[in-house]
């Protein structure tokens, strides 16, 4: 009998293919039984790599491309994106862990490499929302649900603002708008900041909300500073 | 929200209300000698089916005082609870088979509060055990008697009929994890009270305390009738609600406009296939063939191993696509391959420009679709395929071989290895084998014998576990075959030792327009039996199936299967099989096949029949993969209507299915994913 545990053992010690699609299959259900053994099926949430880097003019003109950084809120972890891809003004910046981000004039209006990602967004009067802001408007996001089918969110917004706030970015400290944007939607709301240069729709920096599982990030807008390219 | 018979309810008594569309649990519950564990399935928003194996003691148990048996449950909510008025459900417990746990009811239940609920009812059959009324449909206090035979078959005569008792249930919600519960139960435990290893009834109340360990995961302690404490355990998992939501694969290629595309050409691989195979590759999509024709269209052929959503593939390929082929090209023609056939399944075609314009639109993926055809593609097999990747591939893996349902080993199995050996001869031929040896086996002492009446084609395979023992053995050996003849005709021919009885030649041919939901199938084979030691040698004993086969996706989340012909043991019948599906690649369906074998003749369970739950492993990941585990639940298996076992890759509507437009349709909101 210990004769056979063992080799149960060793061949389960050894499981092995030339095929890494087949072990990656294999590898995966395996982890599938142990985690509902070890009751532990968490979500691995993609983090974005933390950095050291002093962020100043120094450390932005060693760029050739236009980037912008993207921080969770509590500044833990931070990644620099590059611009890949640009349709009808609308951006999309990519890091080199496989996150993008998609925005029109500065609004985040796609993500991709997130475990819930904004699939596609629609935002009433997005051009000119950092110029009427007596209005209320209303978004939508829509996200994939576990059919392949959109699970729409529809929120109501309303925007408000604060001229003359002091913001530092790089080692500059430049004089900005501050919006604020409050969104609601049945129980989910969520907050928007926004900050941009006085009497244009430059947002320098910004902190978006996602989706309810990834929460909110916070948006570095070095393109801005970026003028040789 | 789960009872002791895992179905919407208190402790033993059921109430009116469902899970959630599209939810599985798994609940098992011990008490008092009772093992009840179901399989229990939200099938729509308001019916609820369920599948038991339960230990019963019983002074005229037939397995050391235990009656082991099978049942099936039917719940319907007919309305639910509003302001004033409360929900209601018509429920029916154990409505096929020999009945033990065999009761209706119709049950009502109300919020009094948000965290008080009451609900009562009344119950026939087992659930009026105690404190009978007169019937209140005046057909009689006496309850109908079945006639069980062989059990597996419904009767309906004994509906509602005999007296009824009323059950009551209040339930509090001390918080979101904790519940506690009283129920006056009706059912009077009959067949437990009688052995000495059941259930002793004092009165009438059961208690219960649940406490929800995590959303998936729940608890309950029980007291039940006055002296029984008892335990019960839930595991929920709902398809809808995949815990990586969109997935957490890296964010696709951007998509460029032309001025960016022409600088980025210019610093790449000047070969247009060889830098386009490079970026695919990452993407875990292999590029075999690339030409550009008329200066506009770009004609490749890709293979997928990866993918189960081909929208997301395609979606993926033409990005890239587009980033390396010159921007004049502005129709692309993907012809799709399958990696083990190497059929051309499914030519998409679609323009480069509406990719870019609708990739951050909103309602983006919509309006692409009109911009999308799905053609046949060419009657050939992919010359190239074979060129890519390795043409050996092996794999030596744990193998765990499980089998329930019998009453000497509820649970029995083996566990051992099992090593694969694949090598491709041709683009279209394959050599397929895998040797298994059981190390660990409960499977070599199976004391039941096969049925009689019927040639032995399946009833005889505990000779086959008894002799191999713990023996190497050849599970099985074939040389595959591709054919496309046709634009829509699909075949293959697999020569050899099919599977662990069976050893001979087998074809199948399937008609599949991939702009239609629905094909045709055609299965013939001819076989003889193999030794039961597992070697190469045979038994001098012929057979033939001929099975016909039409297949429907529904436009809902439902597919249907009929096939009809002859079957092993040279009986004439059909096989009806049921699936919802999910788009993300869960499947659970129910299969029945009548043949004209009397149910006398099949013995235990009348006819063949079964439960399939098919799991993909992308939903548990959040990562691209094509692999899914399915499992059958059936009991055990008789001579009548049985087929051959053959593993899942061999069968080719499933594999070509997934290419087809419909499929493309239902998961199109991933294209941009």
């Amino acid at each position: 009998m210990i004769k056979w545990l063992s080799l149960t053992i060793l061949i389960f010690c050894f499981a092995c293919t030339n095929d890494d699609i087949f072990k990656n299959e294999k590898a995966g259900f395996t982890n599938i039984y142990k985690n509902i053994l070890l009751r532990s099926l968490s979500i691995e949430e993609k983090k974005i790599p933390s950095s050291k880097t002093v962020y100043n003019k120094k450390w932005l003109s060693k760029y050739s491309q236009p980037i912008i950084a993207l921080s969770s809120p509590n500044h833990t972890d931070r990644a620099t994106l590059v611009a890949l891809g640009n349709q009808n003004d609308k951006l999309t910046w990519v890091s080199a862990d496989g996150l993008s981000v998609s925005f029109d004039n500065g609004i985040l209006i796609a993500t991709r490499g997130y475990s819930q990602d904004l699939m596609e967004s629609h935002s009433e009067g997005i051009n000119s929302i950092f110029n009427q802001i007596t209005k209320a408007h209303h978004k939508t996001y829509r996200y994939l649900n576990g059919q392949n089918e959109y699970r729409e969110m529809k929120f109501s917004c309303t925007m408000a603002y604060k001229e003359g706030i002091a913001f530092s970015l790089l080692d500059l400290t430049l004089n900005t708008t501050k919006f604020t944007e409050s969104c609601k939607s049945g129980p989910s709301q969520h907050t928007n900041i926004y900050y941009v240069l006085p009497n244009t729709n430059i947002v320098l920096k910004s902190q978006q909300w996602i989706s309810e599982t990834n929460g909110y990030i916070d948006i570095y807008n070095y393109y801005a500073f970026q003028g040789n390219i | 929200m789960h009872n002791t018979y895992g179905m919407p309810g208190n402790i033993d008594t059921p109430t009116a209300e469902v899970f959630p569309e599209g939810q599985f649990s798994v609940s098992s519950s011990v008490f008092g000698g009772t093992i009840r564990t179901t399989l229990s399935f939200q099938i729509t928003n308001g019916i609820t089916l369920s599948f038991r194996y339960s230990r019963i003691p019983s002074a005229l148990g037939d397995y050391d005082g235990y009656f082991w048996d099978r049942s099936f449950d039917f719940h319907y909510l007919l309305n639910r609870q509003t302001k004033y008025f409360p929900s209601v459900a018509i429920g029916l417990r154990d409505f096929i088979g020999t009945g033990l746990y065999t009761g209706e009811y119709l049950v009502a239940t109300k919020n009094i509060t948000k965290d008080v609920k009451l609900s009562g009812g009344l119950g026939w059959g087992r659930l009026s055990g105690k404190n009978n009324q007169p019937n209140i449909f005046g057909i009689g206090n006496e309850r109908v008697s079945r006639s069980i035979g062989f059990g597996g078959t419904i009767h309906t005569d004994h509906f509602f009929s005999g007296t009824n008792s009323p059950f009551f249930a209040l339930s509090y919600s001390l918080s979101p994890r904790f519940e506690i519960i009283a129920e006056m139960s009706s059912d009077d435990y009959d067949m437990e009270v009688s052995s000495s290893k059941g259930i002793k009834r004092r009165n009438d109340l059961n208690f219960a305390v649940k406490y929800l360990v995590a959303p998936d995961f729940s608890l309950m302690g029980k007291l039940m009738h006055g002296e029984t404490f008892g335990l019960s355990g839930v595991l929920t998992l709902n398809p809808r609600n995949s815990p990586y939501k969109s997935g957490i694969e890296t964010a696709p290629m951007p998509l460029l406009d032309d001025r960016i595309i022409l600088q980025d050409q210019q610093s790449m691989d000047p070969d247009i296939f060889s830098r386009s195979e490079d970026l695919l590759e990452l993407d875990g999509i292999n590029l075999l063939t690339l030409r550009i024709v008329k200066k506009d269209t770009l004609e490749v052929e890709i293979e997928d191993r990866n993918y189960l959503d081909v929208a997301q593939m395609v979606g993926r390929a033409t990005r890239i696509l587009s980033k390396t082929v010159p921007v004049q090209v502005q129709v692309f023609k993907l012809k799709l391959i399958d990696f083990q056939s190497s059929f051309k399944v499914t030519e998409v075609v679609i323009m480069r420009n509406a990719i870019r314009e609708n990739e951050l639109a909103f309602d983006g993926p919509e309006k692409l679709w009109s911009a999308v055809t799905f053609k046949n593609p060419s009657p050939t097999i992919s010359k190239d395929q074979g060129f890519v990747g390795k043409k050996t591939i092996w794999s030596i893996y744990p193998d765990i071989d499980i089998m329930l349902f019998d009453p000497h080993f509820p649970i029995n199995g083996s566990i051992g290895w099992e090593a694969k050996l694949s090598h491709r001869l041709r683009n279209s031929m394959t050599i397929n084998s895998s040797i298994k040896q059981p190390i660990i086996t409960g499977l070599d002492n199976i004391k039941r014998g096969p049925k009689e009446g019927l040639p032995n084609v399946r009833s005889d395979y505990m000779y086959y576990y008894r002799d191999i023992g713990t023996k190497p053995y050849l599970a099985n050996l074939t040389i595959d075959q591709y054919f496309k003849p046709f634009k829509t005709i699909y075949s293959q021919l697999n020569l050899g030792y099919l599977e662990m009885m069976y050893a001979g030649v087998r074809s199948e041919t399937v008609w599949k327009d991939t702009n239609k939901p629905y094909g045709l199938g055609l299965d013939l084979a001819i076989v003889k039996k193999r030794n039961t030691y597992g070697d190469f040698s045979l038994i001098d004993s012929n057979y033939t199936t001929i099975i016909g086969s039409f297949y429907y996706d529904l436009s809902s989340d439902w597919n249907f299967k009929l096939d009809a012909g002859k079957y092993l043991a040279g009986d004439y019948g059909g096989t009806l099989s049921l699936f919802r599906t999910f788009n993300n690649g869960w499947e659970i369906g129910a299969y029945a096949t009548i043949t004209d074998v009397e149910f006398s003749t099949y013995g235990e369970g009348s006819f063949e029949k079964g439960i399939t739950l098919k799991a993909p492993l992308s939903w548990f990941t959040g990562k691209k993969s094509k692999a899914y585990r399915q499992t059958i639940i059936k009991p055990i298996s008789g001579d009548g209507g049985a087929r051959l076992y053959l593993e899942n890759d061999k069968f080719l509507y499933e594999r070509i299915k997934i290419y087809g437009k419909k499929s493309f349709k239902d998961n199109w909101k991933r294209f941009y994913r």
